[in-house]
């Protein structure tokens, strides 16, 4: 069958995405930016007794599910980011699927996402240096963790500003000490707990397992921060999906080691592992071994402050996009001529998630409260990311005319599980503060969408830049 | 991140797969989708897109900004080895002239195809291999021209290999040197190669596109390379100026 004859469609001198460090980050560092927003020294900690609240002896399978439904989300994600380079990580990716206005909607959520889990992680970090200053015999009021706070968020934002190079140079090796850390401790409690097949045998069948999976997945969420380095990994269409891939992967195996040596461990006490509120330190206790939770709170410290890095970096990338693209303030767009970062992005994002947990602390709110709410507010900016982005990976793939049926399965599987967690996720929350939150969100966000629909419309279609084949990238065409 | 695995039995039909997807875009022109393709060649869909991918992220080729269309990419151009084409009579007498103006090498190298390539090697001074000067671009004054003008010269140095104690084999000092030199059009090493011997080259521009084509260079012993060599390097930058309108 003979072709019609091609024509070149007319290609850019310069990618939209030009003024960042283009190709210099190596598969290690983009693979530690994804790592260190997921966490997972806090969560392996903090999310098995979180789950075995709901699920009980039947946790490690939960564990199991959320694994298996991040690795499918990592799969979606993955779709586009083989096929793309984008700084807007899953906000740009949703756009090329599912058009502007699901695309501002992912972008709304992974404000709320990616912001509060900077600040999250911002506070987390101040709570356990507290708790190790406490531990310590020193008495830390709240002035000292605000101070400290700020200290660490000054040090995050010249750190992101300073280059996407030192950052993820800081971010690898903190993380590196953080999940060494982590394995000392669980693997000297592994030893002394010793192996016991009872808890593979779930207690609350599988109602429990799935009331589980929830709580569970929360401990994933950040593991795809690695897509919003597209522009800046050195072959992004083979390290991004890989890095995004790897750390559900690697997650998925530290939370199961980790919630087997809490559940084996802590399973003759009253309560089990549920009943615990610092589940691992009671447990290095009952195995003679408390220093071990001095190790633990510092791991804990490093990674939530790796964590705050990562995915601040994030963030500032996402405003960058959207300030690109007209549909914040142009000057968000603008990067560092000699850092090559976002730097109006940073200097607006990053001590804004910096002062907020200094506020709360500083009106009364305790420390610890203010962390758990800002994460549950996170995770559920996450879920809608994840439930758009998925959705829109065979809808992106059958208009370039690649969808296969794996693909198409993968969603369907994904996307069904994603809505229920979240429907699950809103209801289980009707208490507390998180409706008028979730509320003034997604107020703010219409309000928002509704001026840009009658004053720019022409931003709002265009949303969705990521870094585009330009005439340098071509054979022949350089120049 | 990716374990090393034996290529097993199935793999040569994988890698004979490639290489017809990648004559595929080639034979088709820039714009060929994957569904195309995988017509043309009676492959099946989901393996065609997964070979693509896997072209892509080689940067064998490159998606088109529409996302579906395909087109070579730069890295192809490596699969080729340039044609070395001798300089028109006028450049070499240019050359010439100024291997009679210095007591040192002179030579003419060719960046075709992003690849440095020997076009009038002086003959009373003969360079270092031709091949190891195209495989080691970072350790000749010729090849860091090269580098310099990349978009990403990380792309194209496989190794930074160490021939004598003054190598740069720091990636971040050698991205400085870069810039320096795409600052100033002009390059030098100084015992990188071989402990006594140095050279400086500067850049040759097309008139019109200002696209880097050639490179001038003048080798000699390497602490006269390294002094600042005001005359000389207006000299050579004079002649390099002459051979731009015959080289481009």
């Amino acid at each position: 069958m003979p072709l019609p004859p091609r024509v070149l469609p007319p290609l850019r001198r310069e990618s939209p995405m030009s003024g960042l460090d283009r190709r210099n980050l190596g598969p290690l560092q983009v693979f530690a930016q994804s790592i260190s927003a997921a966490a997972p020294s806090a969560a392996m900690a903090a999310a098995p007794a979180v789950a075995a609240a709901a699920a009980g002896s039947g946790v490690l399978w939960s564990f199991v599910v959320a694994t298996v439904l991040a690795l499918l989300i990592g799969l979606g994600i993955g779709q586009f980011t083989r096929r793309m380079a984008a700084a807007g990580s899953l906000y740009s990716l949703t756009a090329k699927g599912l058009g502007a206005v699901a695309a501002f909607a992912c972008g709304c959520a992974l404000l709320v996402g990616y912001g509060l889990l900077t600040t999250a992680a911002l506070t987390g970090s101040g709570v356990y240096l507290q708790d190790l200053l406490g531990r310590a015999g020193i008495e830390v009021g709240w002035g000292l963790v605000a101070g400290i706070v700020l200290v660490l968020g000054a040090l995050a934002t010249v750190c992101v500003l300073r280059g996407v190079r030192l950052s993820a140079q800081v971010v690898l090796v903190t993380e590196a000490v953080s999940i060494t850390l982590m394995l000392v401790v669980f693997g000297l409690l592994l030893v002394r707990v010793g192996p016991d097949l009872a808890p593979a045998a779930p207690d609350r069948g599988v109602a429990g397992i799935a009331a589980g999976v929830l709580p569970a997945l929360g401990a994933f969420i950040g593991f795809e921060a690695a897509a919003s380095f597209g522009v800046e990994a050195r072959r992004p269409f083979r390290t991004v999906p890989r890095a995004v891939q790897g750390t559900a992967a690697l997650c998925g195996v530290l939370y199961l080691v980790a919630a087997y040596t809490q559940v084996v461990g802590l399973g003759r006490l009253p309560g089990g592992l549920a009943g615990q509120p610092e589940p691992v330190s009671t447990l290095a206790a009952l195995q003679r071994l408390p220093w071990l939770s001095y190790l633990l709170d510092l791991g804990i410290a490093a990674s939530f402050f790796a964590c705050a890095l990562a995915t601040g970096s994030a963030l500032v990338r996402v405003l960058l996009s959207m300030g690109r693209e007209g549909v914040l303030p142009a000057a968000l767009g603008r990067t560092h001529p000699r850092y090559r970062t976002p730097h109006v992005a940073i200097l607006v994002a990053l001590p804004l998630a910096t002062l907020l947990p200094v506020v709360l602390v500083a009106t009364g709110t305790s420390t610890s409260s203010a962390f758990v709410t800002l994460l549950n507010a996170a995770v559920f900016g996450y879920l809608v990311a994840y439930l758009l982005v998925c959705v829109a990976a065979p809808v992106f793939l059958h208009r370039i005319g690649e969808l296969t049926r794996g693909a198409l399965a993968a969603a369907a599987i994904t996307a069904p599980a994603l809505l229920a967690a979240l429907v699950v996720f809103t209801l289980d929350n009707l208490g507390g503060p998180y409706p008028a939150l979730f509320g003034a969100f997604v107020l703010a966000g219409l309000a928002w969408l509704g001026w840009l629909r009658a004053r720019r419309p022409a931003q709002l279609a265009r949303i969705g830049i990521y870094d585009e084949t330009s005439e340098a990238d071509l054979l022949g065409g350089e120049r | 991140m990716s374990p090393e695995t034996p290529l097993s039995g199935r793999q040569p039909k994988a890698v004979r797969s490639a290489l017809a997807v990648l004559e595929e875009v080639v034979a088709a022109g820039p714009g060929v989708t994957a569904k195309e393709i995988s017509a043309a060649l009676k492959l099946p869909p989901a393996t065609t897109y997964r070979l693509l991918n896997l072209l892509v992220g080689e940067e064998y080729l490159v998606r088109l900004p529409d996302l579906r269309g395909f087109a070579l990419g730069r890295r192809a151009g490596r699969l080729a080895t340039p044609v070395a084409v001798r300089p028109p009579a006028a450049a070499r007498a240019i050359v010439e002239h100024l291997r009679q103006r210095v007591r040192w090498g002179v030579h003419l190298a060719s960046y075709a195809a992003g690849r440095l390539t020997l076009i009038d090697p002086d003959p009373d001074h003969p360079p270092s291999d031709a091949a190891l000067l195209a495989r080691y671009p970072h350790v000749s004054a010729l090849g860091k021209l090269l580098l310099a003008d990349q978009p990403d010269w990380r792309a194209i140095v496989r190794e930074l290999r160490s021939f004598t104690g003054r190598t740069i084999v720091e990636a971040d000092h050698l991205g400085a040197e870069l810039a320096e030199v795409a600052r100033t059009g002009l390059a030098r090493q100084c015992g990188e190669l071989q402990e006594r011997r140095g050279c400086l080259a500067v850049a040759i521009r097309d008139v019109v596109s200002g696209e880097l084509v050639a490179g001038l260079a003048v080798s000699g012993p390497a602490e006269r390379v390294a002094e600042p060599n005001g005359e000389l390097v207006a000299l050579v930058r004079d002649h390099a100026g002459q051979l731009a309108p015959l080289l481009a």
